[in-house]
């Protein structure tokens, strides 16, 4: 797995640090580094919580996504 | 209401179709983009049926989601050739899901088998990646790991009991928008 993290955006607030499982980040001088990215799983709940969205995994698989309403996705694509 | 109105929607249930007894469907309809309604509708009603069971049997809800999946588990694994090795129960498992679920057995890198054997324990990681269930619990902002996916880890623990003739249990690691991490322990 090829994780990224944008280094100008990360706050160190270490949120991705606690949250995943595999321990798949670590803080250094206050910025995640995915020191091992191949623990990960693909859950992307380090996404979900990073309040900076400073991630980015590559080679992922992108679970089915059922629930997302595509009337209102084609209104905000058209409005944003 | 207008007799013009009703006529209306008397129209909009007719049609010419010639529709004989012995008519199997092949497929369903309409097609899956106007289907959206229909499965949004399906996921809010699983959902309040959900919060409901929660608000009324508590915790209790857990042990009645997890029993009636177990319950179809067991039945519908019934049909399939029973064998002792655990990975093959899981590959003819994940036959079984195919559509609604889709898994993988995972394991973290310093592990050498995906059999694992930590603290007296004997278990397997799995990875769901597709699983309705997730779909259904964020369409109606449901916190994950509660009843709904009780029944699924019934429904999964009910199959490989009646494949394998062993005794298991899932327990859910950890939950995300991608995919859960769950541990199949066997016993
Ligand atoms: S996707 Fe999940 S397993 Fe991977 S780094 Fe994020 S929290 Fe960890
Ligand atoms: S959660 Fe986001 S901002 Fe916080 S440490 Fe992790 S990458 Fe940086």
């Amino acid at each position: 797995m090829d994780i990224r993290v944008d280094t100008d955006a990360c706050v160190g607030c270490g949120l991705c640090v606690k949250d995943c499982p595999m321990h798949v980040y670590e803080l250094q001088n206050n910025v995640s580094v995915p020191v091992r990215p191949n623990n990960c799983m693909g859950c992307l709940s380090c996404h979900e919580i990073c309040p900076a969205q400073a991630l980015e995994h590559r080679g992922i698989y992108a679970a089915r996504r059922h629930y997302i309403d595509i009337k209102v996705c084609e209104m905000l694509k058209k409005v944003i | 209401m207008s007799a013009g109105y009703i006529d209306e929607l008397h129209d909009s249930f007719r049609s010419d179709l010639v529709y004989r007894s012995e008519d199997i469907p092949l497929e369903c309809s309409p097609k899956p983009k106007e289907m959206e309604q229909t499965l949004h509708g399906v996921m809010k009603l699983n959902g309040l049926v959900i919060r409901s069971l929660e608000e009324i049997a508590g915790r209790g809800a857990n042990a009645v989601t997890y029993r009636a999946g177990k319950k179809f588990g067991h039945e519908v694994a019934k049909y399939f050739q029973k064998r002792e090795d655990v990975e093959g129960a899981l590959h003819e498992l994940s036959d079984l899901l195919r559509g609604q679920y889709s898994f993988e057995v995972w394991k973290p890198e310093d592990k050498e088998t995906f059999i694992i054997e930590e603290n007296g324990e004997t278990f397997i990681y799995l990875v769901f990646h597709d699983c309705i269930v997730r779909q259904t619990l964020r369409r109606n902002g449901l916190e994950q790991g509660g009843p709904l996916c009780q029944t699924l880890f019934g429904y999964v623990v009910g199959a490989i009991e009646e494949i394998t003739g062993r005794k298991a249990k899932l327990e859910i690691v950890h939950t995300g928008p991608n995919a859960c991490l769950k541990k199949l322990v066997l016993k």
